[in-house]
């Protein structure tokens, strides 16, 4: 456990030489709020709710999605693995008593401290704006309920990072997949709009899939979009999610070295 | 410098290069085209949601917004072909040194840097962008004439001027600083704005966003002209940023090209 503590003490010293590259890219990315503002401002200028919430509810969301971007949302960990692969730094991984994935994992664990206190510094410098837009729901057991949902929805999107830098096993150029699942998990994660306005039906399939737990979930209860019941049973499904995630994450490692050449002293 | 049918023949040379190019990598090209048609696909998902909620947006109705979408997309979709890869890969060379090798050919640099390669997913995913215009202007019942065509077809050009100057201009940067990585990210982020209705935003973001920088002109201008038909105000506001744009961007250009020093900077 003291090799991770200490991979994850080198991360974290490694990615505060990175806090102006975070610092700017949170700047940059407050202006997705400010397309958010405008687009669901127009939205709501001819009503009071749209799908049973205000105007205030749904850019609470936003925020709440912009933070979790920041705090636990995967960044470039599937490039920095390909990365590792393609040049053979793999290697030294393999002669060592060291388990990629928790290797992998506990350097990005330091990496969204890093991003997620730049996030927040935006989210500060936006606040004067905002704060009069906001409404967070002041219900306990949302923030009981939401923290493990937001550990685990950082465990799904590390591990579907993991998953898709792995595939350098197979394939020189992997950015193509990335950007085809980022579609994808931008969607069915609920990055672009609120889950809930999709129909029902749409809904009810949705929510079963891993997208569902990378950013939607989480912010639906700490936005107060579900009640304790569907949170409680989502925290079930995102649990056996992760753990899916995981088990295919060491499939994909375990056949991706029977691949691997490593060559060169 | 050469005349232009001299460019005409080098421009010919490159895309036939890049044609033979994708054929070689047939599964790129498959790839990329893919998530091409993915992101145009999660904006018209959006749209699709937003407006399962309402009937207008600031005034515009779904296909009249999808009108504005496609033809934003459009602009894009031209830039991504025709000049992304040539302007992306000017940040690096800079940085490495390897821009000697375009100030050694016999042209203008910026012309040989911006236009060495074409991305043939671009240009065909361009064709999915026209035919959501063309399908939304059917629904509307439009019959637009071909002097309303060329009108429309004159903006877009402006359009992608418009877009081809900011990433000039951003990615002019690395002639100052140490890497511009990143900052197409920026790009990406304000074009956001273009899939925004000028009736949207307020007083105080209407400054910005539609009088500083020319990101809602550029998708509006030609979508008003092919919705209500030619619009002098909204043509010569078009022009103007077009021309103030693109002289801005060359004169920076042309300043950055004096800091550079070769492969020992």
């Amino acid at each position: 456990m003291t090799k991770y503590a200490h991979a994850f003490v080198v991360g974290l010293q490694s990615n505060l030489v990175y806090r102006w590259n975070f610092a700017v890219r949170s700047l940059f990315s407050l202006s997705h709020l400010v397309v958010v503002f405008v687009l669901w401002g127009a939205v709501f200028a001819s009503r009071a709710s749209v799908g049973d919430f205000t105007f205030a509810q749904t850019l609470t969301y936003f925020v709440v999605i912009f933070f979790l971007q920041f705090f636990v949302g995967a960044f470039n960990e599937d490039y920095l693995i390909s990365e590792d692969i393609r040049n053979g730094l793999i290697n030294q991984f393999l002669l060592k008593p060291i388990n990629y994935f928790a290797y992998r994992m506990s350097v990005f664990t330091a990496a969204r401290v890093v991003s997620g206190a730049m996030g927040l510094l935006a989210l500060a410098i936006a606040l004067p704006f905002f704060h009069g837009y906001l409404a967070l729901p002041h219900d306990g057991w949302r923030i009981a309920l939401g923290i493990p949902a937001m550990a685990l929805t950082g465990i799904i999107q590390f591990s579907i990072a993991y998953c898709f830098g792995l595939l350098s096993f197979w394939f020189l150029e992997i950015q193509g997949f990335i950007l085809l699942s980022m579609a994808v998990e931008t969607v069915l994660g609920g990055q672009f709009f609120p889950l809930d306005l999709l129909p029902q039906g749409v809904f009810a399939v949705v929510r079963f899939l891993p997208f569902f737990y990378q950013a939607y979930f989480p912010a639906a209860i700490l936005t107060g979009r579900q009640g304790y019941d569907f949170a409680v049973q989502g925290l079930a499904i995102q649990a056996a999610w992760a753990l899916a995630l995981i088990c295919l994450a060491e499939f994909i490692w375990r056949r991706g070295l029977r691949r691997h050449t490593a060559a060169g002293g | 410098m050469g005349s232009p049918s001299y460019y005409l023949r080098i421009w010919l040379a490159s895309a036939r290069y890049s044609l033979v190019r994708a054929t070689m990598f047939r599964g790129d090209l498959l790839i990329w085209s893919s998530v091409e048609l993915l992101w145009i696909s999660v904006n018209v998902i959006m749209v699709g949601v937003i407006y399962s909620h309402t009937s207008t947006v600031a005034g515009w109705s779904m296909y009249e917004m999808l009108i504005l979408v496609g033809t934003s997309m459009v602009v894009q979709r031209f830039l991504m072909g025709f000049f992304w890869s040539g302007i992306f890969e000017m940040g690096r060379n800079v940085r490495s040194g390897a821009f000697d090798f375009v100030l050694a050919q016999p042209g203008d640099p910026l012309f040989m840097a911006s236009t060495r390669k074409l991305e043939l997913d671009g240009l065909l995913n361009s064709v999915v962008a026209i035919a959501l215009v063309v399908y939304s202007a059917r629904k509307l019942g439009l019959h637009p004439g071909p002097a309303d065509l060329a009108l429309y077809a004159c903006m877009l050009a402006c359009g992608v001027v418009i877009h081809y100057s900011a990433l000039v201009l951003a990615m002019s940067l690395s002639f100052w600083i140490t890497s511009s990585q990143g900052v197409e990210g920026s790009y990406f982020t304000l074009m956001e704005f273009s899939r925004l209705p000028r009736e949207a935003f307020n007083r105080g973001l209407s400054v910005i966003f539609v009088w500083v920088l020319p990101v809602v002109v550029v998708s509006n201008a030609p979508a008003r002209a092919l919705l209500h038909g030619f619009q002098a105000s909204w043509a010569a506001g078009l022009c103007a940023a077009t021309l103030a744009w693109f002289m801005l961007s060359v004169f920076v250009f042309r300043r950055g090209l004096r800091r550079y020093t070769s492969a020992s900077s």
